[in-house]
């Protein structure tokens, strides 16, 4: 197996790695490029915390490999806030339903659901339910992570975010 | 420092600043929301080498011979090391039990595998992937050995030992009886049998477990980076079984991804990576992935409950005998009887009953071995309330006359239960009231019949929930478990009037920066931003028990309130000489000293934390310097706090599913610090008690082989399966404990499997079918409804 260079855009930077073919995206964006807010908490694509956008696209970073992603433009939890920190619409109302308890799920949470929210800026319950239901989460039990992707809804969040994510 | 052990509970109410009670957002979230939590995996150090496990495919083989060669040839391979390395490394975990055998747990195993995920081999190398590949190369010859999969069999003659050092597997068999057990069966009008059996399942925190351990040769010390949930205690064990002095220690639990009870042993892969750190000479990650979470961590919950209940005709319960069993696996990390005897000790609930005679019985097999899951009793419930509903059955009376005829009222406390607990400020008749206040059950009898009409099964299950939460020290004592409930607390307020606390418990997503931040600054009359909470570092951390159990609030959250009330009562000594005041004429509000009903503040806590580093002689005589309180609390011998959970649901006689229809809960926690999270705390053990009802189960197949070792065989609830839960709080403070807190946490798990169970066993009446045996998926629902003939086709 021979390493081979990638080139692309994270978090509207430029990155680039020598990575082996087998090497997966969550292992290069938590090892190679030090953002260790993309979970891993599976590697068999089932809890969604290792959510990342691809090309605007929620994709699990454990079914990814690296060099798939050349030359894609990818967005993770880091790339979610402002750059002073400022929370993003999802991300605030995940903190004021208190759709977190131990935040290992949280990254996966907030990508997905800014993802579900760009395509469907108005979701049903029903639809959010079943759009986060690839995330798993064992603390919260969903009601307050549902409750708070319809705060987030509701003041607008899938226009109110920087233009990655919006 | 000011040391107290304060026997006298304050009850002085600090500021009142009403931050207790408050659902104040939490500190943590700006860092876990925006990816810069800090876990186990995230951590990365210069040198750093990666660790796999070589694990059993079998249940139960004799290992022969470990041939590790082609592994190490493998480029990237550091090390390949066995049992037999580790042996003169390390030393065994020995757990003992009063009256019974101690077992004993090497390192990695020398002689033979016990379950199927027994880890025999540990690869270290540069990366996870060359130590993942090398972990396949190593090569394990076995004998097999018949495998004990079955606890009732396990004590058949001629059934082979899983531990040699055993003399049978049966390791425990107890009987404790009080009150007058052959009289109150002689008296009874009827005796009424009941049984449940629970599933082996497991803790599935999303994060697994893992660990950095890192070996500082010039100090001679080892750093363990790694989610414990009693960090302290960890450091104890690593000490000794490493051969190091405690102070060469130093556990450091970052972030945890949740733990439930998951994060306290200490794992045999956690302290070989130490091992190897030391040994090597190079910091060594381990990061477990699923299929070693799923099949090879902890496991729980296999056991079960069958009770005979002597009764009158009229309802009354005379007497109880129960006889439970628990399949505890291959090894053991606690004290084999600890968990199933809760279920003995707990299992009158909210019921006077004064006759009581329970027996366990405690099996050793090749399964993964037990440990404490959120609720470690959390089959008690169920059992209670589903003997209490069949009296009912059998007698034709109605179920909610027999609970209000043999419960406990509010007003016959304190009450003592038969087992000898005291119970104190429990609401359990009257929040049982309350909940049938919220909940028109009337009105769904009615419904329920005429959906019945239209060929829809509907039911109700009510439960009522006693939930131990904060053991004191008194407890372990009288156990006969090693251990102490007590708690410490460091609460430094420093020069410029910032606030550090210290404290043993550790948050695996409980909010402790948040609401110890509360009942600090409420004590001394700061605000939650002015103080930071420090968790989880035995270097800066008092020793304290960590968490476990229910007890982050009574203990944790009190001690750091004892402490800071130390502090505030300092600071008030030094202003009162200052201004010339008598002391209760003053109090603090944020962070300003003032004279009450004076509208200037004249001084305020930085002034006199100044004044205690770089000005002390300027304090009163009798002040030694310095600002910095440690206090340890040693709580009751044990706290309650209760609840009533009403769970409505729908069962689908062509597919067998379960649906949720509505949920409610009436909570009783005592004061409350933090209802935002309290409610959390509600919503997530409910659900976890939900998908232990219907969904989840660790599954052996006949040879002993674990099917179930990745999330599309081991199924926890998802977003779009779970109810919205309604929760109402009554706050009956306790008289024992800071502030009146009880707190709570494994109670919801325990409702939550009753009422779910119950309610499906109501949907199903009439139908001839006994639900009894966890989890209720749509095939056991269908086999039921076909035994009963009752399938539509
Ligand atoms: S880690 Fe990728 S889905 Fe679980
Ligand atoms: S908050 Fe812990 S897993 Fe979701």
């Amino acid at each position: 197996m021979k390493a081979r260079a990638i080139h692309l855009v994270v978090n509207g930077e430029q990155a680039s790695g020598e990575v082996m073919p087998r090497m997966l995206l969550s292992d290069f964006i938590r090892d190679d490029l030090a953002l260790t807010g993309t979970h891993v908490g599976c590697e068999q694509g089932a809890c969604g915390a290792c959510t990342v956008l691809l090309n605007g696209r929620a994709v699990r970073s454990c079914l990814t490999f690296a060099v798939q992603a050349d030359g894609a433009s990818i967005t993770t939890i880091e790339g979610i806030a402002g750059p002073d920190g400022e929370l993003h619409p999802v991300q605030q109302a995940l903190r004021d339903r208190h759709g977190l308890q131990c935040g290992f799920c949280t990254p996966g949470v907030v990508v997905t659901a800014c993802a579900l929210l760009r395509d469907d800026p108005q979701p049903t319950t029903q639809a959010i339910r079943e759009g986060l239901s690839g995330n798993l989460c064992r603390c919260t039990g969903y009601q307050s992570i549902i409750e708070a992707i319809e705060q987030a809804a509701a003041v607008g969040a899938s226009t109110s975010a920087d233009g990655t994510v919006a | 420092m000011t040391t107290t052990t304060d026997p006298v509970i304050q009850l002085e109410v600090g500021s009142g600043g009403g931050l207790i009670g408050a659902s104040t957002p939490r500190k943590e979230d700006q860092r876990l929301l925006t990816g810069h939590g800090q876990f186990t995996d995230d951590l990365h150090v210069r040198g750093m080498l990666h660790a796999a496990f070589v694990r059993s495919p079998h249940a139960h083989a004799r290992i022969l011979g470990i041939d590790a060669s082609e592994a190490r040839a493998l480029p990237g391979v550091v090390a390949v090391v066995t049992g037999e390395d580790l042996a003169k490394l390390t030393s065994p975990m020995v757990v003992s039990q009063e009256g019974a055998h101690p077992m004993v747990m090497e390192t990695l195993p020398t002689a033979k595998v016990r379950f199927n995920g027994d880890p025999v081999a540990c690869v270290i190398a540069v990366d996870r992937y060359v130590a993942e590949d090398a972990a396949e190369l190593v090569d394990v010859d076995y004998e097999m050995l018949e495998p004990v999969l079955e606890m009732h069999a396990a004590t058949d003659p001629g059934s082979p030992l899983v531990d040699e050092g055993l003399p049978s597997n049966l390791h425990t068999r107890q009987t404790k009886s009080y009150g007058d057990i052959e009289t109150a069966f002689a008296n009874a009008d009827r005796v009424i049998e009941t049984s449940f059996s629970s599933q082996r399942l497991t803790h599935v925190p999303i994060e697994g477990r893992g660990v950095l351990a890192i070996w500082d040769k010039g100090r001679a010390e080892l750093s363990f980076h790694s989610g414990q949930q009693t960090a302290h205690v960890t450091r104890t064990l690593l000490a000794k079984r490493l051969g190091l002095s405690e102070n060469q220690v130093r556990v450091i639990s970052p972030d945890i991804g949740g733990a439930f009870g998951l994060k306290i042993p200490l794992f045999r892969e956690e302290l070989t990576v130490a091992a190897m750190a030391m040994t090597l000479d190079r910091p060594i990650k381990w990061a477990e992935d699923r299929a070693e979470n799923l099949m090879a961590s902890n496991h729980a919950r296999d056991d079960s409950v069958s009770i005979q209940a002597a009764v009158a005709a009229d309802g009354t319960i005379l007497g109880i005998k129960a006889e439970l069993w628990a399949d505890y696996g291959a090894y053991a990390f606690y004290p084999p009887s600890y968990m199933i005897d809760v279920v003995g000790w707990l299992l009158l609930g909210a019921y006077k009953i004064e006759n009581y005679e329970y027996t366990i019985n405690v099996a050793i097999t090749n399964k993964c071995p037990a440990g404490t899951l959120r609720a470690p009793m959390a089959i008690v419930t169920w059992a209670t309330e589903g003997t209490v509903e069949r009296i009912a059955d059998e007698l034709g009376l109605d179920a909610v006359a027999v609970r209000r005829r043999n419960m406990i009222r509010l007003e016959d406390q304190p009450y003592r239960s038969a087992p000898g607990y005291l119970y104190e400020a429990l609401t359990l008749r009257e929040s049982f009231d309350e909940a049938l206040d919220r909940f028109d059950l009337e009105q769904f009898r009615r419904s329920q019949a005429s959906a019945r009409g239209e060929g829809r099964l509907l039911g109700v299950g009510l439960a009522t929930v006693l939930e131990p939460t904060t053991y004191g020290s008194a407890w372990y004592k009288a156990s006969g478990d090693e251990g102490s409930g007590h708690e410490a607390a460091t609460v430094k307020v420093e020069p410029t009037g910032a606030i550090n606390v210290m404290v043993g418990i550790i948050p695996s997503g409980q909010g402790y920066e948040t609401t110890i931040a509360q009942v600090v600054a409420e004590a001394l009359g700061s605000t939650t931003d002015n103080v930071a909470v420090r968790l989880g570092d035995t270097h800066i951390v008092p020793y304290g028990m960590g968490s476990r159990g229910s007890r982050g609030a009574a203990a944790g959250n009190g001690v750091a309130y004892l402490a800071a009330l130390t502090a505030r009562n300092k600071v008030l000594r030094i202003a009162s000489h200052r201004l010339g005041v008598p002391i209760d004429s003053l109090t603090i509000v944020d962070g300003s000293i003032f004279v009450i009903d004076e509208a200037e503040s004249r001084l305020s806590l930085a002034d006199v934390a100044w004044m205690c580093y770089m000005d002390p002689t300027s304090l009163p005589a009798t002040e030694a310097p310095g600002l910095e309180v440690h206090q340890t609390y040693d709580p009751p011998e044990l706290t309650f706090s209760n609840a009533s959970h009403v769970c409505v649901v729908e069962v689908f006689r062509d597919t067998g599913q379960v649906e949720i229809l509505d949920y409610h809960v009436v909570e009783d926690a005592g004061t409350l610090i933090n209802p935002m999270i309290v409610d959390g705390q509600i919503r997530g053990g409910v659900v976890m008690g939900i998908g232990q009802a219907l969904y989840e189960e660790s599954i052996y197949d006949d040879a002993g082989n674990n099917v179930t070792s990745s999330f599309v065989d081991y199924l926890i609830p998802t977003a779009d399966c779970v109810p919205n839960i309604r929760i109402h709080h009554v706050e009956t403070p306790n008289p024992n404990t800071p502030r009146g807190i009880k707190g709570m946490s494994e109670g919801p798990v325990q409702g939550g499997i009753a009422s779910v169970a119950l309610a499906v066993s109501d949907a199903l009446k009439g139908l001839g079918v006994t639900v009894d045996q966890l989890p209720l998926h749509p095939s056991r629902i269908l086999g039921y409804l076909r035994a009963a003939g009752a399938q539509d086709d």
